[in-house]
């Protein structure tokens, strides 16, 4: 076998954490006479309005994307990983995860350290969590800055100190104090709605997909978007990546989860991309779209980090990181993330890249420039190789245009995306999510719950 | 100072509006001429103003002001044809209606018609 053949890597973490009781007798055994709570969505510290669901965190656990994650972080875990974006075990980690209720609550439910508590959604049992620890967060906006860093704190990539326009650090600063902390375990499966069930490769599952598919090398494509023709040549050209050969798979891993008023709705996000590949732009042998839950908060460079982690798990060996990478405003550098995985970022932790360090990760970046239309080659264009001007592709002018009801040309977004950004505008009476989305969604979520 | 800008497409009937304002000289043809716009250059105060009064408005990559409402987009382009001019005194005027727009936008982020396409 030749020494150039990349293989697959392990998870993060040396294995994958799978935390799902599937047997009902067993789970209700588990539950039995144990305090309930229902889970509630964190709601925005001023408006009131959902901004992260804890369930997501939860799925994304149990079912191993956040591998060697198991649960809500103690005390001392949050500290560390603020400091060195590391686990107490030393694996690296972006972001504090934590299960926060409120006083109120807290005092209602009466529970402490060795106890058990059934989390409920949609009224019926869905998780439990083993309560290890109680800790208060004294400050949630001390932790919101902490957790994305400051211009004072992290000079080499945060240009902007943080505020309410950035929608993951108010997901921070509206947490509530009381963090019980301590294992997950999902104990009644829950059941995807359309078209999302049909997305849902947890990480067990899209390693058997490989498998199946003969994908030794994958590259992935992180996305919160319907998928512009910059999009689609971004993927084709980092799939070139590989060893010997082109990369075998292209994995596009949509984030599923609560969003900005004006992106598109995760419905149009998960079939726009499959429309790619229908339409024939991708061999649907090569594309493979799938979703993770997770509220994303917007972190660049940190935001990477996780897609890094939650991709290895998956089983990709690489991962295409393109500009302002999950990046909204200018808080970060708009290269803060190719800082990261080329050099490292000290003051996060990182005197390296996060694949030189130990305890780091396996999966491979593929850092991009970009893609855009140059009128004189008459095709979409490599910043880095063509060398007329070009018109640069931004996926907000594209909302701009899909709002005012004008079809993007052909040659910046397929028709048979356009068509499927049209469908969902029909069903919700509104191209983009708007409030109205992000309530509904809230109480509706992604999956339904059986009686256990 | 950075040079902010705001795109106003134009379809045929604006296109129509246009003609004999002096302003076709301007008009840019985009993605192998498929799409036809305008760019109305706007300055860092003029841009400040815009995203202080529309919390969903922003600027990308291209410097390009976006995520305006779709009523902002519509009163641009009147003002564009009215004032026959490409610059901030245009989005002045509009942002002197803004109580308007904001009324309008708020019934549009309710519900937008979509488009009929085959």
């Amino acid at each position: 076998m030749s020494r150039f053949l990349i293989k697959r890597p392990l998870p993060h973490g040396g294995r994958l954490v799978e935390r799902v009781v599937r047997d009902p007798e067993r789970a209700k055994k588990m539950i039995k006479g144990c305090p309930t709570y229902d889970i509630q969505p964190t709601l925005h510290y001023e408006t009131g309005v959902p901004v992260r669901n804890v369930y997501r965190e939860i799925m994304s656990i149990c079912y191993g994307f956040f591998s060697p994650v198991e649960g809500s972080m103690c005390q001392a875990e949050v500290e560390r990983i603020l400091k060195e974006r590391r686990l107490l075990n030393e694996w690296i980690f972006p972001y504090p995860l934590v299960f926060d209720i409120s006083k109120e609550d807290y005092k209602k439910l009466g529970v402490g350290s060795g106890d058990r508590l059934v989390l409920n959604l949609k009224g019926k049992p869905f998780a439990i969590l083993d309560i290890e620890e109680v800790w208060e967060i004294s400050d949630t906006e001390e932790l919101a800055h902490k957790t994305f860093g400051t211009p004072e704190d992290n000079p080499e990539v945060v240009r902007e100190r943080f505020n309410k326009k950035h929608p993951g650090w108010v997901i921070y600063k509206s947490l509530n104090p009381i963090v019980l902390a301590g294992k997950y375990t999902i104990i009644n499966e829950p059941v995807f709605r359309p078209p999302f069930d049909r997305f849902w490769y947890p990480p067990r599952k899209a390693r058997e997909e490989f498998d199946k598919r003969g994908w030794r090398t994958v590259i992935n494509h992180q996305t919160r978007n319907v998928p512009h023709v910059g999009h689609e040549f971004l993927m084709k050209n980092a799939a070139f990546t590989g060893d010997l050969e082109p990369c075998h798979g292209i994995l596009v891993n949509a984030i599923i989860g609560v969003k900005r008023r004006g992106d598109y709705p995760d419905e149009a996000i998960c079939e726009g991309h499959e429309a790619v590949n229908t339409g024939g732009y991708i061999k649907n042998s090569r594309h493979l779209p799938t979703i993770c839950l997770w509220d994303m908060r917007y972190g660049n460079p940190l935001e990477s980090l996780l897609h890094g982690i939650i991709r290895q798990n998956m089983g990709c060996t690489h991962h295409m990181f393109g500009r302002d990478h999950a990046a909204v405003g200018e808080y970060y550098d708009k290269w803060s993330t190719q800082i990261l995985w080329n050099e490292g970022i000290p003051s996060f932790g990182f005197d390296a890249p996060p694949t030189d360090v130990p305890y780091g990760l396996e999966i491979r970046p593929q850092n991009m420039r970009e893609f855009s239309f140059c009128p004189t080659c008459k095709e979409m264009a490599y910043s880095e190789t063509c060398g007329h001007e070009r018109e640069k592709l931004s996926g907000s002018f594209l909302r701009g245009m899909v709002a005012q009801g004008v079809q993007p040309p052909s040659i910046i977004m397929r028709p048979e995306v356009f068509k499927v950004v049209v469908k969902w505008w029909k069903h919700f009476g509104y191209p983009f999510c708007n409030e109205k989305y992000v309530i509904n969604k809230e109480k509706e979520l992604e999956v339904d719950l059986k009686d256990l | 100072m950075a040079d902010y800008f705001i795109d106003v497409l134009l379809d045929e009937n604006r296109m129509a509006k246009l003609k004999g304002t002096g302003l076709e000289d301007n008009i840019k043809y985009r993605f192998a001429g498929e799409l036809k716009l305008v760019e109305v250059h706007v300055s860092e105060e003029t841009k400040n103003k815009v995203l202080e009064t529309f919390d969903t408005a922003r600027t990308d990559s291209r410097n390009a002001i976006t995520d305006v409402p779709v009523a902002f987009l519509r009163e641009l382009f009147n003002q564009v044809a009215e004032k026959k001019s490409l610059g901030d005194d245009v989005v002045e005027a509009v942002l002197a209606k803004s109580d308007e727009i904001k009324e309008l936008a708020a019934k549009e982020s309710e519900f937008l018609p979509a488009p009929e396409i085959d």
